[in-house]
């Protein structure tokens, strides 16, 4: 008799919880994009702005929509991208001393009052190979209307475990919401997924859904042959990798992209 | 009245508790007192630092978040409500932080959300911090909420209609005057006198009413004429709009109640006023410029067999996701616009990757969903019918069909055979010509007389059976009967008696063998192995295949006829009831009070309701040959005897005064010169104030038609009101759930016989009520002991019958002590006019508070997830007889050319209403529209962070092979003509012109030949262009303003004034089925 199954956010719910359990060195934090699911819809796009109070021009999360093929063989594939937290941050030698740091649990994250010049925010913004960090250029959605709007300035910020309304021209990235993880709660892009297409989880735990997914299907990264060492994995049925790959090209112009090899 | 003032508080220690929790209450009010649309001064937001030295030093600590508490996790920083950015209804998780709401998320209590909910009695303490998912149009919520664009006061015009120029006036004023009426433009020099509700809603009697309805009734029916009406009545005439036309009803009528979108809850409450307490039969809501085809087909195939006739039907029926192995998108998907993107895209992309669910897409516009799929097939626009009977020709030629179900004639039968519902496949019918045709009764051949039975309602009525062939000769059958099994067989094409007699099946195969498999796939231009393909995987998955459809299919002229072939491939392959088939939906607990026990029948607790009658004015629900206007064919209009709610009629019919001229029309969050086919035609006709001499509104805005209002009444934002929702049969659960005041709300609170309420639809009914003394509202309004003074009297009494159930043991449990807190905490922002603990409990009784509070606090009620499946089937199942053959749309006559509908599902051309081609040589490209998946019909332009971010204008999408032949390119901009709109322009009638140029965009997407524009740009108001308010000018934003809307350039009728296509039966408005043209430059 079918029945309902359970939904994989409850799965990574109990998953999350069970890491915090551990001391934060033996976490490891992944993300792994199920490509075959996303619909390109962008909810995880509007989950990071609310979430984190984000203001025009500042994208920490993206989704690519390429079209692939000829009439009527054709389709689009969406590409959903964020901050790699890669292992070995080129971010974060190009920061000021400590303004961005790798924590045990593999998030790389920023201190926004380490910056004092433009030019530490431009080196940082720059040191990416993906692309993944903007600048806050301290611009409101509600611009150009009768009034400022409620959700730009009156929400606050929790970005790193503190509550702000502080907004400054520092750049800015994913931070794999750590003041939800933290707390228990998993980023906001994964819970607002409609598709269940962003997970995230412990990769040291064999029994995460993360760690499972990753076992059984093909994954592969944007890695560029930099020992950047990425957190964000991507996962496609085999003969899909090559057109995803494709879809990344297009949108990141100019950089190339090699499948994942599991080690 | 706060809470700490309300008297005899020790007698309830909930209210004790009320007083600790709001003692602590800042007051939040200051952030939204007033606003620019007032001319007052800008929401207080926090003085920000600009530059990174002013950060807080909260800053300099080390990067550890262990001693930081996240607010958002906090349940009293919760509210469960609904979400209405589109009508799907997911659950939201609202999170409200210092009076301010931050942050929308999903609710993990409701199957919309995620696949699995979590337990209903779990606590909202326990789940504070499991988040589910939420669609992007439904997180960007906060910013219509929020629109600084928002009214707070009444607004009434300073100038001509559609001029922008308002004052503000004050509540009480605005409500005077548009009872009292009089000479209410006169000082911008309108020297006319305006009927108010006073004079028009003349008629407040309802034993007068009830006894001219009921003659009234007598005339169409042929038993009374007009004269002998007039004789009867002739002390009561004076009440009617026109008394040598008794059919009109009374001129109440010509109050006439349009809303855009309005749900369940609302729905009910403006019935209330509209029908039952201003005694005007004339309430519409939207529903044909959305998909109204589609539900009017729906509900005749599915429409109840009960006392001798069929009645009321389900409306929709969606493929049970979770289980199907294979689904057929008819011009849907599940990743954009339907019913609704949240459950339907969980449930798809999961079965798409795990491989259980394959795909095909059958749309001239490659969809999202249409990439996940094994197949697209670009058919051409508006033969979809025609590509279904090339798959059931097929279905038949290889005996694909499943007999075992469709052999079946009754509940007997079905349940003998492993099923649960049955058709007609086997019902005979007179085919004496072939149209006009009937089910075969036993009395017509000789099979006994007619038995007399007695109905639901204790009245006798006579049962004829219906007749099927049974190993060679005519049977009897009882479609109900559940003891003795009846099957048919499935061709029948005899003679009996001397009457030439068919079976239903035979008729359908008969329509699909008109045309070889070739000759269909070169109606919709595809491929006939592409027909064959799909009908042989469609064929190959059981019960597990189902073919879905919403609104691509059918707001087309022949929509209806379209929407039955599509619903004959899943009864031809018996899919209903199945896990994974067709399901019926889950249901719900019913809000009304109308089942057995339940406390608060709120329909009949009305004191003097009236019972509206007369002709709409759309004609709907009647046939035109019963009316006292009948003089032969065409009919001056269409008459819509099936349908109902035929928005696009609603304007044009009151400015051609067909069949009477109105006084008042009041549109309720709509916007048809917008969202209609050619709507903006109704432009010119709303600035007409012989023909529309009181135009009222309530709106959250100025929008694209409020402009053209006289008074625009500001509206609560669904995050500050109430409402009782129905689900998608998606959802395969029964559920409930309910949308309930979360915000702070921004329009004024204003005052109505002593109560404060937010400014909103009800307290403006709330309002006219208590001035004209009309039934229903006020004291007494349900009873002696139950007022209706204020919104929450209304709608907590529809929580109630929720929070007991459909019958005496489904109670919810008592909210406990801590969860009571949580309740009054959580709402600790509200403001007494909105929150106000003792008026709420009052409102229920003490007795089911509890549970009320029990089931607000979850957001509705939901079923256990367990509910869904028994055995392979559905536990929730439709079980009841379903038709191939409408035999009261075969009997009756379209109103126009006089000839009788068809009597089966078919596939016909597009046609004027003359049945006349469409046919514009001149124009080579159809044009389609779509939806975005982050925005919604009219009301999205204000999300900054989603339409306006991720596509600040729209386009018009071309295949790459037509963008070569004219010579254009991406980001080329083209002037978008059309036959009735050949200059590409939309005339306002206010000075301003908007020019329908548009930027390419080309793509090897979409069908050659046709091409695509998506909705939600194109505004002309809803903050896109300047007003002026008391004097002050309020500026545009300019980014609301771009793209173009493709509703300005469809079809008008041939023959009817001022009207877009539409379907004849269903009532659906033709969106895909204009022809254009694009001008380079």
């Amino acid at each position: 008799m079918p029945v309902i199954k359970e939904d994989d956010l409850e799965r990574m719910q109990r998953d999350l919880e069970r890491a915090l359990k551990k001391p934060i060195k033996q976490r490891s934090w992944v993300m792994l994009i199920d490509t075959r699911k996303c619909s390109g819809c962008r909810s995880c796009v509007v989950a990071c702005i609310s979430e984190n109070a984000l203001p025009p021009g500042v994208n920490y999360r993206r989704v690519s929509e390429v079209e692939n093929g000829t009439y009527p063989e054709v389709a689009k594939v969406f590409m959903p991208f964020n901050c790699y937290h890669c292992d070995d941050p080129p971010c974060a030698k190009a920061a000021p001393k400590g303004a961005i740091q790798k924590r045990p649990d593999g998030i790389v994250i920023l201190d926004y009052s380490r910056f004092s010049s433009r030019e530490e925010v431009k080196k940082v913004i720059d040191s990416c190979p993906y692309g993944a960090i903007s600048e806050d250029t301290l611009h409101f959605w509600s611009e150009g209307t009768p009034e400022r709007a409620p959700y730009d300035g009156k929400k606050p910020s929790y970005e790193y475990g503190k509550k702000t309304l502080g907004r400054a021209r520092v750049p800015r990235k994913c931070h794999f919401c750590v003041h939800r993880v933290d707390q228990g709660m998993l980023p906001a892009c994964v819970v607002n997924c409609i598709c269940g297409a962003t997970l995230f989880g412990d990769i040291q735990d064999p029994d995460s859904l993360v760690s499972e997914l990753m076992a059984k299907n093909i994954t592969y990264q944007k890695d560029e042959g930099l020992p950047t060492h990425p957190r964000v994995y991507y996962l496609a049925e085999s003969f899909d990798v090559e057109t995803n790959l494709k879809a990344c090209a297009l949108c990141h112009t100019g950089t190339e992209v090699k499948p994942y090899e599991r080690k | 009245m706060r809470a700490n003032e309300v008297k005899g508080r020790e007698e309830h220690p909930f209210l004790r508790l009320c007083e600790r929790v709001m003692e602590r209450e800042i007051n939040r009010r200051d952030f939204l007192k007033t606003g620019a649309i007032l001319g007052g001064s800008a929401l207080l937001v926090s003085h920000l630092p600009y530059f990174y030295r002013s950060l807080s030093p909260a800053y300099a600590d080390s990067p550890s978040t262990s001693s930081f508490l996240y607010d958002l996790q906090l349940p009293q920083n919760q509210i469960y409500t609904t979400c209405l950015a589109c009508h799907a209804n997911c659950s939201v998780k609202a999170k409200v932080l210092e009076g301010v709401v931050v942050k929308l998320d999903g609710s993990p209590y409701s199957p919309m959300n995620i696949l699995k909910p979590l337990t209903y009695s779990a606590k909202p303490q326990q789940v504070a911090r499991f988040d589910a998912p939420l669609c992007p149009k439904g997180q960007a919520a906060i910013q219509s909420l929020y629109d600084p664009y928002r009214i707070r006061k009444v607004l009434k015009r300073a100038g001509p209609r559609g001029s922008g120029k308002f004052i503000t006036i004050p509540f009480e004023q605005a409500i005077r005057e548009i009872v009292e009426g009089g000479y209410l433009f006169k000082d911008i020099g309108e020297n006319r006198y305006i009927a108010g509700f006073r004079e028009v809603l003349a008629l407040r009697d309802p034993k007068v009413a009830k006894t001219l309805a009921d003659d009234v009734k007598l005339i169409q029916q042929g038993k009374m004429t007009v004269q002998e009406f007039q004789q009867k009545h002739r002390e009561n005439l004076s009440y009617l709009i026109d008394p040598n036309h008794p059919d009109f009803g009374p001129k109440n009528n010509q109050f006439v109640f349009m809303a855009g979108r309005i749900e369940h809850g609302r729905i009910e409450f403006s019935k209330r006023f509209v029908n039952g307490s201003a005694g005007s039969i004339n309430w519409f809501e939207h529903t044909t410029i959305c998909e109204q085809s589609h539900h009017i087909a729906y509900d005749r195939v599915s429409a109840a067999w009960e006392d001798g006739k069929f009645g009321k039907g389900k409306t929709h029926m969606k493929p049970d996701v979770q289980e199907a192995e294979f689904i057929i998108w008819f011009g849907t998907g599940a990743y954009e616009a339907n019913f609704g993107v949240n459950p339907l895209s969980r449930r798809t992309s999961e079965g798409y990757a795990s491989g259980r669910l394959k795909m095909v897409v059958v749309d001239p516009r490659m969809s999202k969903t249409a990439s996940k799929a094994i197949k697209w097939i670009p058919i051409r626009p508006g033969t979809d019918a025609a590509f279904a009977l090339g798959m059931i020709r097929w279905i038949f030629e290889n005996q694909r069909y499943d007999e075992n179900f469709l052999k079946n004639a009754n509940s007997a039968a079905a349940s003998q055979n492993g099923e649960s519902s049955y058709t007609d496949a086997t019902f005979l019918v007179r085919w004496e010509d072939n149209h006009s045709i009937k089910y075969v009764r036993a009395s017509e051949i000789g099979l006994g007389q007619p038995q007399e039975r007695l109905g639901k309602d204790g009245k006798p009525y006579l049962f004829d059976p219906f007749v099927v062939m049974r190993m060679g000769s005519p049977t009897p059958v009882d479609p109900l009967d559940k003891t003795h099994p009846v099957t048919g067989e499935l061709f029948v094409d005899t003679t009996l008696q001397g009457i030439r007699i068919k079976s239903v099946l035979q008729v359908v195969k008969e329509e699909a063998f008109q045309h070889t498999i070739e000759e269909w796939a070169e109606i919709c231009g595809i491929s006939a192995d592409d027909i064959r393909s799909v009908a042989k995987e469609f064929t190959s998955h059981g019960k597990k295949a189902v073919v879905e459809f919403y609104r691509g299919p059918v707001q087309h002229t022949n929509g209806f006829l379209t929407a039955l072939v599509l619903i004959y491939l899943n009864l031809l392959i018996g899919n209903i009831d199945w896990a994974g088939g067709l399901s019926a939906g889950g249901g719900h607990w019913h809000e009304i009070g109308d089942k057995s026990g339940q406390p608060f029948p709120v329909d009949s607790l009305h004191p003097g309701k009236l019972i509206p009658f007369g002709i709409p004015l759309t004609r709907e629900g009647v046939f035109y040959e019963k009316s006292s206007l009948f003089s032969g064919y065409p009919a001056r209009r269409i008459w819509f005897p099936f349908s109902k709610n035929v928005y696009q009629e609603v304007i044009p019919s009151a400015y051609e005064n067909y069949p009477y001229p109105i006084k008042i029309l009041w549109n309720h969050m709509g916007t048809p010169a917008y969202s209609t086919p050619a709507g903006t035609e109704f432009i010119r006709m709303l600035q007409d104030t012989e023909k529309f001499p009181l135009i009222i509104s309530t709106d959250i805005v100025v929008g694209d038609t409020t402009l053209y209002a006289d008074y625009i009444f500001p509206d609560t934002h669904y995050l500050e009101e109430w409402g009782t929702l129905h689900l998608t049969p998606l959802i395969t659960l029964k559920c409930s759930p309910i949308r309930q005041p979360v915000a702070y709300p921004v329009p004024e609170i204003v005052q109505v016989n002593g109560e404060e309420m937010p400014c909103s639809m009800e307290a403006v009914m709330i309002a006219i009520a208590h001035m004209l003394g009309l039934s229903g509202f006020g004291e007494g309004g349900f009873s002696p002991e139950f007022p209706l003074k204020r919104p929450e009297d209304y709608y907590l009494k529809l929580m109630a019958n929720l929070a007991y159930g459909d019958g005496p043991g489904e109670e919810l449990p008592d909210a406990d002590e801590e969860e009571m807190e949580l309740f009054v905490r959580a709402r600790k922002h509200l403001p007494p006019a909105v929150f106000h603990p003792e008026k709420w409990q009052k409102a229920v009784g003490e007795k089911l508070w509890r549970k009320v509070v029990f089931l607000l606090n979850r957001g509705g009620r939901f079923e256990d997830a367990s509910k869904a499946y028994s055995g392979e089937k559905l536990e929730h199942k439709f079980g009841k007889l379903l038709r191939f053959f409408i035999e009261e749309v075969s009997s009756a006559k379209n109103s126009i050319t006089g000839h009788p509908f068809p009597p089966i599902g078919t596939y016909q051309p597009i046609s004027h209403s003359d049945g006349s081609p469409v046919s514009y040589p001149d124009y080579p490209f159809l044009l389609i529209s779509y939806k975005d998946v982050f925005s919604t019909q009219s009301r999205t332009v204000n999300n900054y962070w989603t339409q306006l971010n991720f596509k600040p204008e729209n386009f018009v999408e071309i295949h790459t092979s037509d963008a070569v032949h004219l010579g254009l390119h991406d980001g080329d901009m083209v002037r978008v003509i059309s036959p009735v709109n050949e200059k590409g322009q939309v005339d306002l009638h206010n000075g301003q012109i908007m020019d329908l140029l548009v930027r390419v965009k080309v793509s090897e997407g979409i069908r050659p030949g046709v091409v695509a524009i998506s909705h939600h740009y194109g505004h002309w108001a809803y903050g896109a262009s300047d007003i002026l308010i008391d004097g002050k000018l309020i500026k545009g934003d300019p980014r609301r303003k771009t793209g173009i809307s493709p509703n300005p350039l469809m079809l008008r009728d041939k023959k009817i004034p001022h009207t877009c296509l539409a379907d004849p039966i269903g009532g659906s408005a033709s969106f895909y089925d204009t022809p254009v043209k694009l001008l380079k430059g």
